[in-house]
Parts: C-alpha cells; sequence; structure tokens
C-alpha cells in the first residue's frame, strides 16, 4: 500500500491515519510496502503469524513472543481496542506487528484505548496495508525468518542487508530479559475478569513456578485451581526451591530456543523425582531436553488457536492454543517398552499412528524411568504432552491457558492439583465435565463460581 | 471410530417446499449429506416433497420419493423401505417436526428404525421451552426472564411481572413463525392469540425484552466421542429483536474480547453436551448487552440450519456432510479437513477474510403489510459477501442484492434518500426495515455522528465506524473527477468496497470508463482462497473470492477448457432454487464432458455454491463488474447465461459486448424473444396467434391501446421477473391507478397492455432446442385458467384435459418458434388455449421455473441435456426417448404461499408472482397427484365440516356441479346470501351467513372460532380492501386451507375424495422411466 496525494485527501475524513510511510523486509529480500500503525523506529526479529482472531493484545504481551515480529492472518485487528486486564505480562513482549488494517475506532464496552495509541505509547512499531495473506503464505512455505519493520529506513535495500546482519532466534537466551530478577507473588485475576470467570477460592497448594516469561492467566488458572504461586527467576537453583518445600513446581513458558536455557534445564533435572512438576510449553521443552531429550526446530511453528491436540488416554480432542517453534522428539527420550505399548517396539515418526492405533506408548527413559506419549498434534503428528510415570511430572507443548484462544484443555491445571494430590491418573479426565468450570455464564452462576 | 456396521440403509427427511424461514439451504445440506452417505456405501432412502431441489434426484439416493413430508406418508415409506436408521436434522424444523411424530407414534421402534444424529429426548429438549430452560439453569447459563402461556390471559399475567416491551415465541414453530415483540396490551393480545394458533403444541414463551443487545450466533459440530468444535461464530449486525433471518449478519464476530468469545464457546460446547445431541452440527444464539457484557443464551437448534449453511461457506467447512458421517459412526478426528486435504476436520476454522450476509426482501410483492423488521423471519433470500475487510465485504453484498443499489451509499439509489427530512430520516434509522442500512448510509451522509445513530438503531459503533469511513471517502469522491485518482486514489476506493459504478457515479463519469481507466492504471483485483486454515496450510480446493491491495493471486487451472456458469444470485420470489438447480446440473453435465467448470454466485444457500459443485468456484456478486473481473482472471472458453433466471440474463449483451463468448443462445435471439414488437413479427410470421397487445409510456397511450383491443387487459412492465408489477385492470379506473403505480417500477420501460383471456386454460412448455432440432421436455398444464401467474399457478403433466390435436398444435409451435428464434438450450413457453385456439403468450429462450418439475416428471434432465447442447454436442447423438412418447403416471406441481408472514397482504393470486416454492405430487392418476400436493403443503386435506363458499356471480354457475361433490362427500356448505341464492336454486342445503360488514356475527368470526375448514371464495378483479380480502385473511391468520378459484376448487374436490377413499400409495423416481 502506497498513498499519493489524491489517496491522501480520499481519506481525510475516515478514521486512517496514513502519515507515516512503512516498509517490511524479510531476510529473503521480500518486501512489503505499507504504514504505520504504531511507533515510528525499527526493529529486527523473527517474522512469525497467528491465526486467532480475538486476543492480539494478550499474543504482544505473552512474552514467549519475545524477539518476535507478529503477523496477524486476520485482517482487520483493534476491533474492541484493549484493556489492561488482558495484559499477559507487564508490557508489550513482540517486536512489532504486521497487519492488513488496523482499527483506529474501536468499539467494547471493555475498551480503553485502542491499539495505535497504546503500540505508540509502548514503542511498538507495527505496519497496516499490507498483504498479509501472502506474507502467511511466504512463511509458510520458506519457513519463519529474520524480518525488520522499519518507519525510518524505507529503502528495501539498506534495510534487508541490517536484516541479515541481525542476530537470530537460534541459541539465543531471551529468557533472561523476560524473567523477574527476584522472588514474588503471583498476580491475582484482575477484578474486571470476574464476570467471565469468577473469583478464585482459597488456596490449598503451594507452587513454585519458574518464571521464564510466565503469562498472567497461567498463573490466574493455577490460582483458580487453589494454588498460591511464588515466582523465582528462570536460573533459581533447585536446592533454593525445594527448601521452600513447595507442593508442586511449575515451569513456564517462555521465548526462544529451549537449547539457550541450559542452566535451568540443569536445575530441573535435579527437581525431577523430587517433587510434582508441571510444564507448559518452554516448560514442557525443559522437562524433555532435562531428561535427555533433543528439541528441534520445526519448518513451520504451530501458532494459532486452533490447533487440534489428542489426548491418547481419553480417546478426546482438544482444540488449543499453540505457540511454538521448537518441539521435543518423543523417540528421543527413550525406546519403547513394547509391552506398555501395545507390543510394538518400532517408533513412528509421526506420532499420529498412535492414535489410529489407539495406544499410548511409553518409553524408557535413561534418568527417570517410563514415559508416556499423552498428547499429540493432529496437525502434524509432533509431541504435544508426555507423562512420565515413575516420577510425578507431565508436560504439554501448547497452552492450556489458552488466552487468547479456547480453553478446551483447563483441566490439565486440575490434573496438576490431582498429581499434587498424588494421583497417578492425573491427566485421565472428561473435558466435558470440566468444560464449564471456572466459567461465570451470568446471573444464578455467580455464587457458585469457585 | 468407523462407520458402524449395523446402518447400511437410512432414510433422510428432507424440508419439503420452499418457505420464508426455511428455503434451498436445506437443498444444500441435504445433498451434501445424501452424497457422502452414497460415497460411504449407505443406501439412502429419501422423502422430500420438493421437485426443484438436487437432494431429489434420482442419482442421489437409491430411493427417492418425492411425497409429502407427512408422518402418514414417511410411515407408509418406511414399511416399504425398512431402513436401519433415521437422520432427522437435515429436513429443518419440518423434518425434525416430522421426525419427532414417527418417534412418538412408536412406529420406528416398531420397525427397529434407530433415529440417529440427534434423539427425541434431546431434540425435544433443544425445541421445548421448559425443558431448555431447566437444562441451561443447571449449566448456570443465563436465559431471559420468561413464562409460558397457553392463553391471552396466562401472557397478561406473566407480563406483569416482567413489564413491556415483551418477546413472544410461539413453540415448535418454523423460524419463529407466529412470534413478535409487544410494546403494548393492544400487541400482546394480537401476537399471543396468533401464536398459540400458530404452535402444535398451543403454546408461547412470553419473555422480557433484550431488544438492542448484541447477537450472536455459534455453529457447533459434535461427535459421538464428545469431541466438540466451534465452526463459526456469527455476530449480527443488527441488534436483538430482528430474526436473525432477516439481520445483515457478520462472520467472524467482530466485537468479541478473547474472554468473553472463549466464554461463549464454552457455553455452547456445554449446551451441546446437556441438550444431548450425539452428533452432528447445532446452532446456539446468544445475546450480549453492550454495556456490561452481560450474556444470555436465547436458544438452540440441534440440526442443520440456514446458519450452519452460511457457516459452511463462510468457512470451507461442510457442517452438513460432516454431520451425516458423524451420524454413522465416524468421529471428527478420523474425518478429513475437505478442503485442505492435508489436516483433519477436528479442528476451528480459522478466516483471514470476513463474510457479510445480508438478505432479500420483497415487500413491494405484498401490499399493505408492514415492513418493519421483527423476530418473525420474512426475507426470501439472502446474499453473502467476502472480503479481506468488513468494509470491502459489505460494499460486495450490497451491490449482490440486485434492489437497484450498487454498492454502500454513493449510487443513484441513494441519492433517493437525499430528500428525507431529517426527522423522518432519523426514524427511519431507529426502524428496521429492508432499507434501513441505506438509511444509516444517508445519516451518515449529512452528518450524524456514529454515538446518535447507535442510539438510535442499536447497531454497534464498530460497525457504524466502518461505514462512517467508507461514507468518508464517497463524500471526498464526490468533489473530485475521474481524472484526478491516481492508482493510489482508486486503491482507497476499492479496499472501502467501492464498485465502478459507485465511482462512475460519485466523480459524474461512467462505468466503463472507471473500468477502462483502473485497468490502465493496473488497479486490477487479486482472488483469494477460502481454506479453512488461514493459509497456514497449502490448500486443495478452489474456492475464491476478489480483493484489492494484494500483492499475489491464488489459483491454478487444469489445463481443461474452461465454462464459467453464472448463478442465480438471492432468491427472491420469482427467481428461487430452480434456476440454481439448472446451473448446477449444467455444471455437472460439462464436467462429464471434459470442462473445467467455474460457477460465480452469491448465494450461500445453494448448492451451486457448494465449493464440491463445481471445479472452481468463485463467490462474488453477479454484477458486470464483478463477472468481468473473474472473466479476466480465467479466460473461459464460454459463459453460460440463460440458466440463472433473469441476474445473468440482463448481463448477457453487455458481456457479449466486452467480447465475452456466451454459450447457447446468444444475447441477440434472447432479444428477439424479449423485444415484443420482434417477437410479434416472428409470431405473424410463422402464422402463430397471439392476444391482441400494445404498448404504452403514458396513460393517454395506455387508454388509446384499450380502446383498441378493448378489457380486461394483462399490464405489465418490460423486462420484468416472476411478474413483478403485473395486473389485471377490468376497466379504465383500474387501468388509471395500474398507470400511476408501474411507472414507478421501471421509469425506463413502456407498458405492455395485452388483451386478457379471461378463462383460457393456460400451458407451460419446456423444451430444449440445439438449432436443428427442438425435443420438448413437457407440456404442463395449468390448473387455475390463465390470469393468474405461472409460477404461482398449480400445473399437471402429462395434460389431463388437452386433446392430442391441440398438444400437437403446442409442439409445432414450439419447434418452429425455437428454431427462428435460434435458441441454442433451453427454452420456454407459455400458451394459452381459449375456445380450441392456442395462443402464444410468451417465450423466453432460457431456463425456466419448471424445469426441475418438468425433468422429474418425465425422467429427462432438461438442464442437463441443455448444457451439452450448449457446449456442441446434438440431440440426436443423445439418444433421447421420443418426446411425444405416453407416460402412465401424472405428476402435479402445486405452488407454495407465503401469505402467512405477510399480515395484511392480499391473498388472492394474479399475474403477479408470489408463491416461494412449489410442492410435486405423483401418482396414477390426475386428483391423486393433486391431493399429495396439498398434503404437502399443508399436512393435512379437509375430511368434514363446513365450507364456506362465496364466488363471484361470473363464477356462480359453473361451481354448482363442484358444491354438490362437497355436498356429496359429507361437508355442509356455509355461504353469502348471494351464493346461498344460488345454491338453493339447484337444491342443495346451506346455511346462510352475513358478510362482514353486515352484522356481528359473520362469516369471519366464524372462521376465527374454528368452525370452518375450507373455505372457496373467488374475487372479481381486483379488489384490495372488503370483504374477500377481510375473509381470505383471516383464513390465512387461522391456516385454514383455502381456494380463490373455480379450476382450484374442482382439483380440490376431486383430491379430497380420493383422499377419503383408497389412500394415497407413495412412488418412489427410481420406479419410473428415468433417461440417464
Amino acid at each position: 500500500m502506497s498513498v499519493s496525494q489524491a489517496s491522501e485527501a480520499l481519506l481525510a475524513g475516515t478514521s486512517k491515519d496514513v502519515s507515516t510511510p512503512a516498509l517490511l523486509v524479510l531476510e529473503d529480500g521480500t518486501s512489503f510496502v505499507g504504514i504505520s500503525c504504531g511507533a515510528q523506529g525499527e526493529v529486527f526479529g523473527e517474522v512469525c503469524f497467528n491465526t486467532s482472531v480475538e486476543g492480539y493484545l494478550e499474543i504482544l504481551t505473552d512474552p514467549s513472543y519475545s524477539g518476535q515480529i507478529v503477523c496477524m492472518t486476520y485482517p482487520q485487528i483493534g476491533n474492541y481496542g484493549v484493556s489492561e486486564d488482558d495484559v499477559q505480562r507487564g508490557s508489550i513482549a513482540a517486536r512489532g506487528m504486521i497487519v492488513r488494517d488496523m482499527c483506529r475506532t474501536p468499539s467494547s464496552w471493555r475498551c480503553q484505548e485502542s491499539m495505535p495509541d497504546l503500540m505508540k505509547r509502548s514503542g511498538v512499531v507495527c505496519i497496516e496495508g499490507v498483504d498479509t495473506r501472502s506474507l502467511v503464505r511466504h512463511l509458510r512455505d520458506a519457513g519463519s525468518m529474520r524480518g525488520a519493520i522499519s518507519t525510518v529506513d524505507l529503502d528495501p535495500s539498506s534495510l534487508l542487508e541490517k536484516v541479515r546482519a541481525s542476530a537470530g532466534l537460534v541459541g539465543e537466551n531471551l529468557v533472561k530479559d523476560v524473567s523477574r530478577p527476584g522472588q514474588d507473588d503471583m498476580p491475582n485475576t484482575p477484578d474486571a475478569h470476574i464476570f467471565a470467570v469468577g473469583k478464585a477460592p482459597s488456596s490449598r497448594y503451594e507452587v513454585v513456578a519458574y518464571d521464564c516469561g510466565a503469562k498472567n492467566s497461567i498463573l490466574q488458572c493455577m490460582e483458580r485451581e487453589g494454588m498460591h504461586i511464588t515466582r523465582v527467576p528462570w536460573d533459581a537453583p533447585a536446592e533454593k526451591v525445594l527448601a521452600m518445600a513447595p507442593d508442586g513446581v511449575f515451569l513456564s513458558n517462555g521465548p526462544g530456543d529451549p537449547e539457550a536455557v541450559g542452566a535451568t534445564i540443569e536445575e530441573v533435572g535435579k527437581l525431577i523425582g523430587k517433587v510434582p512438576i508441571f510444564g507448559i510449553c518452554l516448560g514442557h521443552q525443559m522437562l524433555g531436553l532435562a531428561a535427555g531429550g533433543e528439541a528441534t526446530k520445526l519448518k513451520f511453528g504451530h501458532r494459532g488457536g486452533n490447533h487440534p491436540v489428542l489426548n491418547l488416554l481419553t480417546g478426546r480432542v482438544e482444540v488449543t492454543s499453540q505457540n511454538h517453534g521448537f518441539a521435543i522428539g518423543f523417540n528421543t527420550l527413550g525406546s519403547l517398552i513394547p509391552e506398555e505399548s501395545g507390543g510394538i517396539s518400532e517408533n513412528f515418526d509421526d506420532l499420529r499412528e498412535w492414535i489410529d492405533l489407539g495406544i499410548a506408548p511409553v518409553v524408557m527413559n535413561d534418568r527417570f524411568g517410563r514415559v508416556r506419549l499423552t498428547h499429540v498434534s493432529l496437525n502434524d503428528g509432533t509431541l504435544e504432552g508426555a507423562q512420565f510415570l515413575d516420577v510425578p511430572a507431565f508436560s504439554v507443548q501448547y497452552h492450556p491457558e489458552a488466552s487468547p484462544g479456547p480453553v478446551d484443555s483447563r483441566y490439565l491445571f486440575s490434573a496438576f492439583a490431582r498429581l499434587m494430590d498424588g494421583e497417578s491418573d492425573a491427566l485421565d479426565m472428561d473435558i466435558a465435565k470440566m468444560r464449564t468450570a471456572s466459567w461465570v455464564f451470568g446471573g444464578e452462576g455467580d455464587a457458585e463460581a469457585a | 471410530m468407523p462407520k458402524r456396521p449395523d446402518i447400511n440403509k437410512v432414510l433422510v427427511i428432507g424440508s419439503g417446499p420452499i418457505v420464508i424461514g426455511q428455503a434451498c439451504e436445506f437443498d444444500y445440506s441435504g445433498a451434501q449429506a445424501c452424497k457422502v452417505l452414497k460415497e460411504q456405501g449407505v443406501d439412502v432412502v429419501l422423502v422430500n416433497s420438493n421437485p426443484a431441489t438436487i437432494m431429489t434426484d434420482p442419482g442421489l439416493a437409491q430411493r427417492t420419493y418425492v411425497e409429502p413430508v407427512t408422518a402418514d406418508a414417511v410411515k407408509e415409506i418406511i414399511q416399504k423401505e425398512r431402513p436401519d436408521a433415521l437422520l432427522p436434522t437435515l429436513g429443518g424444523q419440518t423434518g425434525l417436526n416430522c421426525a419427532v411424530e414417527l418417534a412418538k407414534s412408536g412406529i420406528l421402534d416398531e420397525l427397529g428404525v434407530e433415529m440417529i444424529g440427534c434423539s427425541l429426548d434431546a431434540i425435544e429438549r433443544g425445541e421445548d421451552r421448559k425443558l431448555f430452560n431447566e437444562c441451561m439453569e443447571e449449566l448456570g447459563i443465563e436465559t431471559s426472564r420468561a413464562g409460558y402461556a397457553y392463553s391471552v390471559e396466562d401472557a397478561l399475567g406473566i407480563v406483569e411481572d416482567i413489564g413491556y416491551p415483551i418477546v413472544i415465541r410461539p413453540s415448535f414453530t418454523l423460524g419463529g413463525a407466529g412470534g413478535g415483540i409487544a410494546h403494548s396490551e393492544d400487541e400482546l393480545i394480537r401476537i399471543v392469540s396468533q401464536g398459540i394458533s400458530l404452535s402444535p403444541a398451543g403454546e408461547v414463551l412470553v419473555e422480557e425484552s433484550i431488544e438492542g443487545w448484541k447477537e450472536f450466533e455459534m455453529e457447533v459440530v459434535r461427535d459421538a466421542q464428545g469431541n466438540g468444535i466451534v465452526v463459526c461464530s456469527i455476530e449480527n449486525l443488527d441488534p436483538m429483536g430482528i430474526h436473525t433471518g432477516d439481520s445483515i449478519t457478520v462472520a467472524p464476530a467482530q466485537t468479541l474480547t478473547d474472554i468473553e468469545y472463549q466464554r461463549m464457546r464454552t457455553a455452547s460446547l456445554a449446551v451441546l453436551e446437556k441438550i444431548g445431541v450425539q452428533t452432528g452440527g447445532s446452532n446456539v444464539q446468544f445475546a450480549v448487552n453492550p454495556k456490561d457484557g452481560r450474556m444470555v443464551i436465547i436458544e438452540m437448534n440441534p440440526r442443520v440450519s440456514r446458519s450452519s449453511a452460511l457457516a459452511s461457506k463462510a468457512t470451507g467447512f461442510p457442517i452438513a456432510k460432516i454431520a451425516a458421517l458423524l451420524a454413522i459412526g465416524f468421529t471428527l478426528p478420523e474425518l478429513e479437513n475437505d478442503i485442505t486435504k492435508a489436516s483433519t476436520a477436528c479442528f476451528e476454522p480459522a478466516l483471514d477474510y470476513c463474510v457479510v450476509k445480508v438478505p432479500r426482501f420483497t415487500f413491494e410483492k405484498f401490499k399493505g403489510t408492514d415492513d418493519t423488521l421483527t423476530t418473525r423471519m420474512k426475507a426470501v433470500g439472502e446474499v453473502m459477501a467476502i472480503g479481506r475487510t468488513f468494509e470491502e465485504a459489505l460494499g460486495k453484498a450490497l451491490r449482490s442484492l440486485e434492489d437497484g443499489h450498487d454498492g454502500f451509499g454513493g449510487d443513484a439509489a441513494s441519492d433517493a434518500e437525499a430528500s428525507m427530512s431529517d426527522e423522518d430520516l432519523m426514524s427511519a434509522v431507529g426502524r428496521p426495515t429492508a432499507d434501513r442500512i441505506h438509511h444509516v448510509a444517508e445519516a451518515l451522509r449529512r452528518g450524524v455522528s456514529v454515538e446518535d445513530i447507535h442510539e438510535a438503531s442499536g447497531i454497534d459503533e464498530f460497525f457504524l465506524y466502518r461505514m462512517a469511513d467508507i461514507i468518508a471517502v464517497e463524500r471526498a469522491l464526490a468533489g473530485m473527477e475521474l481524472e484526478d485518482l491516481d492508482a493510489d486514489a482508486l486503491r482507497v476506493c476499492k479496499s472501502f468496497g467501492l464498485s465502478d459504478a459507485q465511482i462512475a457515479h460519485l466523480t459524474g463519469s461512467d462505468e466503463s470508463t472507471v473500468r477502462t481507466c483502473r485497468k490502465v492504471l493496473r488497479v486490477l483485483p487479486a482472488m483469494k482462497t477460502v481454506d479453512t486454515c488461514a493459509a497456514e496450510f497449502e490448500s486443495q480446493t478452489e474456492y475464491h473470492y476478489k480483493t484489492y491491495d494484494a500483492k499475489e493471486s491464488e489459483g491454478s487451472s487444469s489445463g481443461k477448457p474452461k465454462v464459467m456458469i453464472l448463478g442465480a444470485g438471492p432468491n427472491r420470489i420469482g427467481q428461487g432454487i430452480e434456476f440454481d438447480y439448472c446451473c448446477v446440473h449444467a455444471s455437472y453435465a460439462l464436467s462429464d464432458a471434459g470442462y473445467e467448470t467455474i460457477m460465480v454466485n452469491c448465494n450461500p444457500e445453494t448448492v451451486s455454491t457448494d465449493y464440491d459443485t463445481s471445479d472452481k468456484l468463485y463467490f462474488e456478486p453477479l454484477t458486470f463488474e464483478d463477472v468481468m473481473d473473474i472473466v479476466e482472471a480465467e479466460d473461459p472458453e464460454g459463459v453460460i447465461v440463460t440458466l440463472g433466471g433473469q441476474t445473468p440474463l440482463k448481463l448477457a449483451s453487455r458481456l457479449a459486448d466486452a467480447g465475452v463468448p456466451i454459450m447457447g443462445t446468444q444475447p441477440e435471439a434472447i432479444d428477439l424473444a424479449e423485444d415484443r414488437d420482434r417477437f410479434s413479427a416472428i409470431l405473424d410470421d410463422l402464422g402463430i396467434a397471439y392476444p391482441a397487445s400494445g404498448m404504452a409510456s403514458s396513460l393517454s397511450e395506455a387508454r388509446c391501446v384499450a380502446d383498441r383491443i378493448g378489457f380486461p387487459l394483462l399490464v405489465r412492465p418490460s423486462y420484468v421477473l416472476g411478474g413483478r408489477g403485473m395486473g389485471i385492470v377490468y376497466d379504465g379506473a383500474q387501468l388509471e391507478r395500474y398507470m400511476e403505480e408501474a411507472t414507478k417500477v421501471s421509469p425506463d420501460h413502456p407498458v405492455y397492455l395485452d388483451r386478457f383471456l379471461e378463462g383460457a386454460i393456460e400451458v407451460d412448455l419446456d423444451a430444449v432446442s440445439d438449432g436443428d432440432d427442438v425435443y420438448i421436455g413437457a407440456i404442463l398444464e395449468h390448473i387455475e385458467m390463465a390470469g393468474i401467474h405461472s409460477g404461482d399457478s398449480a400445473c399437471c403433466t402429462p395434460p389431463f384435459s388437452l386433446s392430442e390435436s391441440v398438444q400437437q398444435t403446442l409442439m409445432q409451435a414450439a419447434r418452429r418458434i425455437a428454431k427462428r428464434i435460434g435458441v441454442k438450450g433451453l427454452i420456454n413457453i407459455q400458451f394459452a388455449i381459449k375456445d380450441g385456439l392456442v395462443y402464444v403468450i410468451e417465450a423466453n429462450p432460457r431456463a425456466s421455473r419448471t424445469v426441475p418439475f418438468a425433468s422429474k416428471a418425465t425422467g429427462v434432465p432438461l438442464a442437463k441435456i441443455a448444457a451439452r447442447v450448449m457446449a456442441g454436442e446434438k440431440l440426436a447423438d443423445m439418444g433421447l426417448p421420443p418426446d411425444d412418447r405416453r407416460l402412465d403416471h401424472f405428476s402435479v406441481k402445486e405452488a407454495v404461499m407465503p401469505f402467512g408472514r405477510f399480515p395484511g397482504a392480499d391473498t388472492v393470486l394474479g399475474p403477479e408472482m408470489k408463491s416461494t416454492g412449489e410442492v410435486m405430487g405423483i401418482a396414477r392418476n390426475f386428483p391423486v397427484a393433486f391431493a399429495k400436493t396439498q398434503l404437502a403443503i399443508d399436512y393435512e386435506l379437509p375430511s368434514s365440516g363446513k365450507v364456506f363458499v362465496s364466488v363471484c356471480d361470473h363464477d356462480k354457475r359453473a361451481f354448482m356441479p363442484i358444491a354438490r361433490d362437497f355436498s356429496r362427500m359429507g361437508f355442509s356448505l356455509v355461504a353469502t346470501k348471494g351464493t346461498a341464492n344460488a345454491l338453493r336454486a339447484v337444491g342443495l342445503e346451506c346455511e346462510v351467513v352475513d358478510k362482514i360488514h353486515e352484522g356481528s356475527s359473520n362469516v369471519r368470526d366464524m372462521i376465527a372460532n374454528g368452525e370452518i375448514t375450507l373455505v372457496i371464495n373467488t374475487p372479481y378483479g381486483h379488489a384490495t380492501r372488503g370483504d374477500g380480502y377481510e375473509i381470505r385473511t383471516e383464513a390465512v391468520r387461522r391456516g385454514i386451507t383455502q381456494v380463490t378459484n373455480l379450476a382450484g376448487a374442482q382439483a380440490m374436490a376431486a383430491a379430497i375424495e380420493v383422499a377419503q377413499g383408497s389412500g394415497l400409495d407413495t412412488v418412489a423416481l427410481q420406479d419410473l422411466p428415468q433417461w440417464a
């Protein structure tokens, strides 16, 4: 999109502000001309996309998006504005945002500010007027890549040079930037969310959370399961955590390459078997790596609010919210135990084969004993969740807290509570029965929210 | 789990005729289901009385019964066919009600037929408001405060607690029929009494009004393992208080924050689980208070619906197809994503575009009725448009409607609103009507603030701000000349959804100059794909839409020669599913003949816009601009314009002028038939008679014509569809009134005046010509006398009263006319036969409304043959059965009227078409076939009781034998004084009743009290008010069968006699001769 004088005259009376041009360049030389709809400046990062329609603010404030420039596939973003209660963590984590059309005149009873105003205030560079669908098709075929948005350098070749000189995500420790330095208590469910999720009950469990960039909504979900959370930094020593005598340890989500957080992985190795552990996303990867597994970068990262995952224990599908570019190989965790895997001794590359067989296979891990495959991506057959059978720990690659996205998997927070209660079949739960828990639909429901 | 091994034969119940609230979306759903069940090796037994459907094509099911969707008929079919299971969720409310009746009768248990998809209990929990509300209470989901009323007194009691305004919803009625909002006691009494009488349970829900709240719909699919997904969320632009079928709707939901959306999603899934929908699609509706997010559930439908059809088209997720597979045992994760062929069906589609649906109304057909939109659906069709932004989609949708607008504001039609006073305008903005969206545009043009418009209309500010932007661009554009616009500026116009016609109007240019200019500046559209996944995965399906300001165009080609078929656009009275049927058949036939088929249409209800039907689908408006853009992108060898009714036909000459190759009958030939003078000259030349006629552009000219040819006259404007604006005038005063109104219909075109052949028998003839040979598809003899629009008239084939020689004359005339005009494809000719003479009324060298019926009646698929002829094949090479062969069964088509939806409109049939749909009855003889059609419409025939008779003087003599028949069959006669005298004179006993204006205890009271079972009332001339009108209106209100002409009365008497006697045998199409 470019702007001539005549087009400026046409847009003069609209809500559009086309005064500042912007440029998007990818490391392979692809470029898009557009209009700035955020702060002025120049940002570099890994360009990725997200298919959620709602929840743009939750995405941008998710620390897992640190180091990334997010392209929203839904063309019109900002429709309901922003409410600070939806923020996932302090400030905007993503480095930039790409949209087809940005809304400057939002409408919602919850709206406090428009997206462009927030972006400007937060110093986040955004570009609109981009054919985002063609960008997504390009990223789909070529894989995620580095890129830049600039409002100061509108020369594609000069910006391209800078993109190629910028750092990539592989091997970069982004976690240390987003993890909090000290130990603190969890943020509570905002009062403004009580209309939909009700008040939290009083706490029954003490949980220590490794904060590698934890989303507020994860902690809020745990709060609503009766957990009191103490956050510790990403590199907190295991001894110190164990000394706090928690009922369980939570390994949070976080940005970037899991191999870059070796320090945490080492500490996790020391915790496994000593205390019930639940990991989400980066936390899941750290658990796998601590057990000697390997992570590989996916050609197409999973980023969206509609990813189907099958729970092999229940045969039920959960529509999940996902945001990861790396995955743990199930077969890197150990070799199959045929007696516990339906007599099969050869692992499949595509884990969906297990679905057809109706088997949740188990491998023998050198360090921690048996590990069962519990969750599989229906889209590409990669590992989405695993459970240690001889030590109390399980983890999922996706985001059961959603925010944004479907909340089918919120039962996993109850499962964590059950794990802390010592129940061995913690993950075998009926989604339907759990579905309405922790939601308030209005009227009479308020009283029994908890 | 794979397919259940114990289900090998499934009975599918269709939705019967097209009526308001239940249209061809159920053909789309049903056809999908039948197709996929057959692919799975399941034998499908289908019952549907609607012949214009694809699902009743004999190839789609093993056994196809075009029979009434009544428990009696279906019971007989079950006994005959012994299916393993019954799938009740695909036939709309009609199918569901029929299934419930069957289940309750015990016949299903008795014969071991399992109801799959949805159990009786679940249906009742979903449909019965009391049970539903209990379920919701258990879930903690709020419903609006309400109570049940079985009488007006009950209702008044409930209102005491809640207060006005109050919403009334009758239980178990279709599309909310009989419901409404009452603001006062008078309104309450009226709506409640009407609702109770329309509800099969005699029950209405009286509930708190949440008028003005935001309305949302969630389309949910669930499998037997309990996997549930939300396929699509839909937000209504019009707030609560307007039936969702009458609302402009947008997908995906636009104004919900994530937490609100997820709460609604969770509630939707929980509702299905609670209600107990085992498998399949359901629709759950919510209202949200825009001030505080309070969410209230409105209702759920445990079946596929109009919204699920829309959701399927909007997302590319085929809900009905998946639902059918789930019903026979499959689960969601084991089914494939039908569009990408890469991932599973167990996911939630991600949209990277915006979809806008706009309903199509036809209030102009029903003078006298209130055009305010309420909770009772009145739309007869809808369009859907896809754009990258709401602005783009809205503009496209509004220009798809074919109501004279070229988009949102900025066109000649919008200038009409400019003359309204500010006060009138704001009250129009506040009153929901078909035109409100244009009133909003005008208000924005006048600078009324978004806040004020929101206050008046309840439309969410999000949508109003988007519309305000469009108007701002238009206002700026109005001050510019076309030459001022560079490429960037044109792109801005396009990204706000403006059509070339709007740009031309606003810059004082013309459309073709704008187009040329745009192309020179390389402002060209890009084609994007609907792929369910926002491009995350590669897609294998060619389902496209057009957008601007895009970098990349998608789509690939098979390398085969391409043919493009232009669809029929939105359903409306006069142009409905019949034309879609023809387009779909053409697509099938041409695909078989080796072509790559490309469908262009904007109607989401249809089979033609199923991405499965053609090799490529463009979901686009059928305007010159949009069609040309696709032509230029695809470069087809030929474009078919003669199958989609007037919509593509009126583009024909412009397309031809632009160098587009038109397949089949050429625009020149179409003009020969449509131009009255040229056509008359041909008939003169061929020596074929036609009624005397003339043409007039003014009243004085009309008077001259009337003097020359005499009254009565059939008058109509030129180039019309479905007889819009037609009328019969009997004297000078009526002519004067007509001429005053006619100028509004089509100001640039003159009015035609034909000698009206009163009492003539009318005949339709459908034929296919290849230029050398003409194949007569069917001769359809109308039951009503000439003067009633052929679309509203019942007809029978083969003719039941025409002599062999008359039929020969008709066929001869048709062959000569078709050849002379130069038809290559279908032609429909209407004849009138009076005093043994055959007159040609008109010839239409295109698909007619009767093609599907004629094809089913004769077993010869005329549209397919026509498409092959257009592609160059010869009739002589097709091995068709002789067209003068004798069929040993009769097929009757009867029209279905929507009067119940339009209280206040007159129900007399005339030359202006008013029906929405049709049913078919097949039997060994005419009366039985006719009886079946009456059953298919009213679901039962009167068998005893009082027949009210009031016939005009002209009909009195001919009516006496019919009256005698009714008397003999045990009916008692009730008549007004004049008719009573005539009856007594021939020795028939009857009760005399006062005319309405004569006394307190009059005929209307008798009808209102339920004392009358059948009304026979034949009016004379074009009365709008008076007794006849009041009587007919009351009969409509009470749902009493009525006959308004002699021929109909005669057929009705014969039908009742048959029904009282031997009963009606069911017939499967597969048992009749079929040519394939």
